[in-house]
C-alpha cells in the first residue's frame, strides 16, 4: 500500500464503518471548513455591468431570498465536502461526492437568468449521468472484494480490480467535473461571487481525496 | 460455465451503453432528463447485482440520489422553460365522492393494527386517498408538525436501544408508533398535490 496521505491523526469508529483523517486529508478538510466560514460570514457580490461604448453600467442585484437559498447551498455543498473529506467507507464517500453535485447544481439554479439555468442544466444532466459510474465503481470493488471499507482495502487482501477505481475516478470526475472547468464557465457568470467559489473548490477537493483513494486501495 | 454475476455485469454494461448512446444523439432537453432516468436505473442494477444484505442496503441511498437529481432537474427544466400550469378542478367521478371516507378509515385502523413501517405505507395510502378524492384543506404545517414530533419520538426511541436497553419493549412501541406517524405524514402529502400555488 503506497501511503500517500500520511499516518492517521484521528479515528472514529461505528462498527465497521469509520472515518479517519491523515495529514493530506486533515489539509483538504481545513480548506473545505475555511471556505465554508467565509460562505457563512461574507455577503454576496454585487455585480456590474458596464455598457459597451459608454459610461453607463448595470448593477446587478442579488434578492435576499435568493441570497439564502444560495448561502445553505454552499454550507450544505461545504458540509458534504468535509464528509467526503474524512469518510472511511467507499460508499459514503460516493454519497457525499454526489451530495456536492445536487448542491452545484443547487448553488447557481437559484439564478433566474436563462442562460445560467440552461449550463446549471446541462451540469445537472453529467452530474445525474456520473453516479452510474460512481455507484457501479463502488459496486463492483464490494462484489470484487467484499467490504467497502477503505483501510480493509488498502490492507490488500484481495486486489482491487483496475476497472472499479478507474470507474470511481471517472464518477467523481462527472460529479465535481474538476479539473475540468471548461463546462463551468457560462455558471460562473451568474452573480453571487462568494458562493460559486465553494462549487470550483469542493469540485477540486473531492477530485484530490478520490486521487488518494485510487492510488491507497 | 459463466457465473450469473459476469452475465447481469454484462447485460448491465450492455443498457448503459444503449442509454448513453441514446443520450448522445437525443437533443431535447426534456427527453434528455428522461434518458438520465435511465441510466439511474442502471446504476440501481449495478448495485443489486452484488446480491447481498449491504447491497440491498445501498440501493436505498443510491435511488434517494437519483431520485433527489431528478426532481431538482425537472425543477430546474420547469422554470427554464417558464411553464406553469394553471389548477384544474380535478377528477369528477361519482365512487370518488361516496367511497374516500370508509375507504380511508378502513386502511387507517389496518394500518395502526400493523404498526411501523408497513403500517405507515398502509395507512398513509388511506389518508393519500382521502385527500385525492375530497377537497382538502391543505394544513401542511399541522402535518409537519406531527412528522417532526414523531420523527424526534423514533430518534428517542434509537437512544433508549442504546442507553437503557432493558426498556427495550416500550423503545419498539415508541418507535413503531412514530414511525407509523411519520411514514402516513408524509405519504399523505402526496393526495395533497394537485398543481396549485400550494403545492
Amino acid at each position: 500500500m503506497p501511503d500517500i496521505g500520511g499516518s492517521d491523526l484521528f479515528v472514529l469508529e461505528f462498527g465497521d464503518i469509520l472515518h479517519y483523517y491523515t495529514p493530506y486529508t486533515t489539509t483538504l478538510f481545513l480548506l473545505a471548513l475555511i471556505f465554508t466560514l467565509l460562505a457563512i460570514a461574507s455577503r454576496p457580490e454585487g455585480q456590474i455591468d458596464i455598457a459597451f461604448g459608454g459610461d453607463a453600467y448595470y448593477a446587478k442585484e442579488t434578492t435576499v431570498s435568493e441570497m439564502r437559498f444560495r448561502r445553505f447551498m454552499a454550507i450544505a455543498c461545504g458540509l458534504a465536502t468535509m464528509g467526503a473529506m474524512g469518510s472511511g467507507d467507499l460508499f459514503n464517500f460516493t454519497l457525499f461526492a454526489s451530495l456536492v453535485g445536487i448542491t452545484n447544481v443547487g448553488i447557481v439554479a437559484a439564478v433566474k437568468s436563462h442562460h445560467v439555468l440552461n449550463a446549471a442544466y446541462e451540469y445537472g444532466i453529467v452530474a445525474m449521468v456520473a453516479t452510474l459510474p460512481l455507484f457501479g465503481g463502488a459496486a463492483l470493488i464490494l462484489a470484487t472484494t467484499g467490504t467497502l471499507s477503505i483501510p480493509a482495502l488498502a490492507a490488500g487482501v484481495i486486489a482491487v480490480p483496475l476497472v472499479g477505481k478507474a470507474l470511481l475516478t471517472l464518477g467523481v470526475i462527472g460529479e465535481g467535473m474538476a479539473p475540468f472547468y471548461a463546462a463551468k464557465a457560462e455558471m460562473f457568470r451568474a452573480p453571487g461571487a462568494p458562493y460559486v467559489i465553494m462549487c470550483s473548490l469542493s469540485s477540486l477537493l473531492i477530485f484530490l481525496r478520490v486521487v488518494e483513494i485510487a492510488i491507497t486501495i | 460455465m459463466i457465473p450469473d454475476y459476469s452475465v447481469g455485469l454484462l447485460v448491465a454494461f450492455g443498457s448503459a451503453g444503449v442509454a448513453f448512446f441514446a443520450l448522445m444523439r437525443e437533443t431535447d432537453g426534456l427527453h434528455r432528463l428522461l434518458l438520465t432516468d435511465l441510466i439511474e436505473v442502471v446504476t440501481l442494477a449495478f448495485i443489486a447485482l452484488v446480491g447481498t444484505d449491504l447491497a440491498e442496503a445501498l440501493i436505498l441511498p443510491g435511488l434517494v440520489v437519483g431520485v433527489s437529481e431528478l426532481i431538482a432537474l425537472s425543477e430546474i427544466y420547469r422554470v427554464k422553460e417558464g411553464y406553469v400550469r394553471p389548477p384544474d378542478a380535478g377528477l369528477q367521478i361519482e365512487v370518488m365522492e361516496s367511497a374516500p371516507g370508509i375507504l380511508a378509515a378502513a386502511l387507517v385502523v389496518y394500518g395502526i393494527v400493523l404498526s411501523g413501517f408497513t403500517g405507515g405505507a398502509v395507512a398513509g395510502l388511506g389518508v393519500i386517498f382521502y385527500f385525492l378524492c375530497r377537497n382538502h384543506r391543505e394544513r401542511f404545517e399541522l402535518i409537519e408538525t406531527a412528522s417532526g414530533y414523531s420523527w424526534v419520538l423514533w430518534i428517542i426511541a434509537f437512544f433508549v436501544f442504546m442507553i437503557l436497553p432493558q426498556y427495550w419493549f416500550f423503545a419498539v412501541m415508541l418507535a413503531g408508533a412514530a414511525i407509523l406517524v411519520k411514514v402516513m405524514a408524509k405519504m399523505s402529502l402526496i393526495g395533497t398535490m394537485r398543481g396549485g400555488p400550494n403545492a
